[in-house]
């Protein structure tokens, strides 16, 4: 499993916040500004490219944390 | 079936058509803070699109493309053996759009003309189509016209077009290679669910309520599951891609150009990437034309590549995929084709 510091790098450049953030394992993705339908797709993209790992819109609707997003990469 | 080989056609020429309105992400459209908009256009990498006024259709854009295509080609209309809309913007839902357009256009009653039902995967699969009926020996010439009308404002991807491909009989035409794929588990991931005979249009289904998004949406809008979509083209697509080229033992190089339905800029960057693609190679109308359906693959040809087209052989592969879920690439070798500008009306 990669760094959960390397990990919220690439959620960050993912979602494409406006501001920067501050973002820790335990930052609820409910209370970001951003998480919407447009960075679930940059989100399952990061997956994809940066991790070879496929994730569905189910994964990240079950997701609470970014922690919980960490923990799909398996 | 997947792969395919068709030989004795040639395709020789193709038109696009566009309305003249230009819709600005940026400028006409939700959301209503200017930096949400210019998130979303970075991302979906669409600024502008067309969109048809409400009293033109898609065919009247097809229409248009036809009358330029076969005036270029200097082809009389009596020699036209085949017309073959794909659309899912019909005239009416029923009768057939193309029967209404053979009348419109001219063509005479010996022309086989027929509707299909495809959207965004529908170029490869319609080349396919005319190309085998032109290859099996009984057509001569035929037309293949391919567009859709689902530009709204509500959403900031669909743009508007109708084009025109005309396809012969030509013993010395290079082979064109298929792989033409479905996948109809995944029916509901872009879908008009109401007005057919599953589920009948009733008053109901015209009121319309709020998401948590806060937009308005009524039983008549087109569902579409982002992330259900997203996922299959990039999963399906660039393998498919790969397919092809070895079934037609041709290589990465051997191909000019790459030019994939313009779904959004995530979705064909991904696309890209996975096959290590150079920009160059794969043109792009997403930023001023948005997804166009099933017309984004001659739109981007004629917007970006008529003048190349127009002289030499090159060699392009066709890649479309979206609603049904269905998706088709095709090697096509195009020489001294026929390639008017780009049309407005």
């Amino acid at each position: 499993m990669d760094n959960l510091e390397t990990f919220i790098e690439n959620f960050n450049a993912a979602v494409d916040f406006q501001e920067p953030v501050t973002i820790t394992a335990d930052t609820k993705l409910e209370s970001l500004p951003e998480w919407d339908s447009l960075a679930a797709l940059g989100v399952i993209v990061m997956f994809d490219m940066e991790y070879g790992k496929t994730i569905t819109g189910e994964h990240l609707a079950k997701a609470v944390t970014i922690q919980d997003l960490h923990q799909l990469l398996g | 079936m997947a792969t395919s080989t068709l030989k004795n056609v040639r395709l020789a020429g193709m038109a696009s058509c566009v309305p003249k309105r230009i819709v600005s992400n940026l400028t006409d459209c939700r959301p209503q803070i200017r930096a949400e908009r210019e998130r979303l256009v970075r991302n979906i990498g669409i600024e502008t699109r067309r969109m048809a006024p409400e009293w033109q259709c898609f065919s009247d854009l097809a229409l248009e493309a036809t009358e330029k295509l076969l005036d270029s080609l200097e082809w009389k209309k009596e020699e036209i053996d085949a017309l073959i809309v794909v659309t899912q913007s019909p005239d009416y839902p029923i009768p057939a759009t193309a029967i209404i357009l053979q009348d419109r256009l001219g063509l005479p009653h010996t022309t086989v003309a027929f509707d299909v039902n495809l959207g965004c995967s529908a170029y490869p699969f319609g080349i396919h189509l005319l190309g085998s009926m032109i290859s099996a020996g009984g057509i001569k010439k035929g037309l293949l016209l391919v567009g859709d009308r689902s530009a709204t404002l509500n959403d900031p991807i669909f743009s508007d077009a109708g084009t025109a491909t005309a396809l012969e009989f030509d013993e010395n035409a290079p082979p064109m290679y298929f792989d033409l794929n479905s996948d109809g588990s995944g029916y509901k991931a872009i879908m008009l669910p109401v007005g057919g005979h599953r589920q009948p249009f009733n008053v109901s289904h015209a009121i319309a309520r709020k998401d948590e998004n806060g937009f308005w949406y009524s039983g008549m809008d087109l569902i579409l599951d982002g992330a259900a979509v997203l996922s299959f083209s990039t999963q399906r697509v660039p393998p498919a891609v790969e397919r092809v080229l070895e079934y037609a033992h041709k290589s990465k190089d051997d191909v000019d150009y790459y030019v994939f339905h313009q779904a959004n800029r995530m979705i064909n960057e991904t696309i890209r990437k996975k096959l290590g693609l150079p920009v160059e190679k794969v043109p792009s109308t997403l930023p001023d034309f948005g997804n166009t359906s099933g017309a984004s693959l001659p739109v981007t040809m004629t917007a970006r590549l008529h003048e190349t087209l127009a002289n030499g052989r090159h060699r392009v592969l066709l890649g479309g995929f979206g609603i049904g879920l269905s998706w088709g690439s095709a090697i096509v070798d195009i020489e001294s084709a026929c390639f008017p500008a780009l049309i407005e009306s």
